[in-house]
């Protein structure tokens, strides 16, 4: 199994996964969507709030506020030795105090603990007219997507396998199919169309150049598009609060766990037998 | 208020709002300015595109 980055940035990265097979590729993207951890806001105490957003209408706009998360800080609430009634070791807390007239963004989300705080200030909350008040404090607490899709690291997470184009040598140049292309991977050399060079990872595998060259007259398709089931390209973006690098790597620990784990259990009941 | 993220994908696009509306309201082509922005997904442009703030007109009426 090999991974060859072609780009790696601390939001966003593009990894071909090579020698593996779908499940496992499925599984590292189900993971990274759904358990690797991190903090949101869960429970919000309301002090005041005369703004034209409901008390639930706030609390839902700061859930969603991604905040900086360092894991080794944080435990889950279940798991924390305060036995879930939330102390500094499994909860961040914010407080927010605003008075309008002015536009309430997510730096006046004051964290107590600064390593906590949102990823950016940048973030509209609610605009209050004069004489409008918000005063709340915020607890935020580690959980993984499985629970709600603000406790999800990943934006667009995804793959496809690798494409294969395979051109016959019935091929005669037309070029119908490199018209088709709309991602612009085919072109037309001296006897038979080519595949531009480094433009064959952009193919979608829409098959729309077959269509075109069985529409020019083939009996069969000169053109044909397949997939490489070993090799798969992945895409993975984060919404900031863990660094993309971080959460391929909680991910693919937490497989290893829970496969090791899996193996022990069906090693004791086989035993058992 | 624009909604803090993009409904579909999730990615924050709330900070963009702003930047948005004065270039829009100065006349530049929507698409020009969502390509500067870098939202390049059409989920996340729509979000952009279609909002309509109504804010303004519910505060009257606290
Ligand atoms: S399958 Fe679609 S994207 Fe790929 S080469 Fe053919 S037309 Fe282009
Ligand atoms: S449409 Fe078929 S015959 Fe024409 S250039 Fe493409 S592959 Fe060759
Ligand atoms: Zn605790
Ligand atoms: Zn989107």
């Amino acid at each position: 199994m090999d991974i060859a980055f072609s780009r790696l940035e601390s939001e966003v990265a593009k990894f071909v996964l090579s020698e593996s097979i779908p499940a496992f590729a499925n599984s590292f993207r189900r993971t990274m969507i759904s358990d690797v951890p991190k903090l949101a806001i869960e429970d919000v105490i309301i002090y005041d709030n005369n703004s034209a957003l409901f008390d639930e209408m706030l609390a839902h706009r700061l859930g969603l506020i991604p905040l900086k998360t360092n894991l080794s800080e944080y435990k889950k609430k279940s798991e924390c030795s305060c036995g879930g009634e939330g102390c500094s070791l499994c909860e961040s807390v914010y407080t927010l105090s605003a008075e309008g007239p002015c536009l309430v963004k997510s730096s006046d989300l004051i964290a107590q603990n600064p390593d906590a705080a949102p990823v950016t200030g940048e973030i509209p909350i609610v605009k209050l007219e004069k004489g409008q008040k918000v005063v709340l404090e915020a607890h935020a607490e580690i959980n993984t997507g499985l629970e709600h899709a603000k406790w999800q690291s990943t934006l667009a997470c995804g793959y496809k396998t690798y494409p294969v184009i395979t051109i016959g040598d019935n091929c005669d140049a037309c070029g119908h199919c490199a018209d088709e292309c709309a991602r612009h991977v085919l072109k037309l050399a001296k006897k038979s169309v080519e595949v531009i060079d480094g433009k064959l990872i952009d193919c979608s595998m829409c098959k729309l150049c077959e269509k075109a060259c069985v529409g020019s007259g083939w009996e069969d398709a000169a053109i044909r598009i397949s997939s490489d089931n070993t090799k798969f390209v992945f895409v993975v973006e984060s919404d900031g609060s863990l660094p993309v690098k971080e959460i391929m790597t909680y991910a693919l620990t937490d497989l290893k766990d829970k496969s090791d784990s899996l193996v022990d259990v069906l090693t004791n009941i086989s035993g058992a037998l | 208020m624009i909604p803090v993220r993009c409904f579909t994908c999730g990615k924050v696009i709330s900070t963009e709002w702003e930047e948005y509306k004065k270039r829009r309201d100065a006349g530049e082509d929507p698409r020009v300015i969502l390509d500067d922005l870098g939202l390049e997904r059409y989920c996340c442009r729509r979000m952009l595109l279609t909002h309509k703030e109504i804010i303004d007109d519910l505060n009257p009426y606290q």
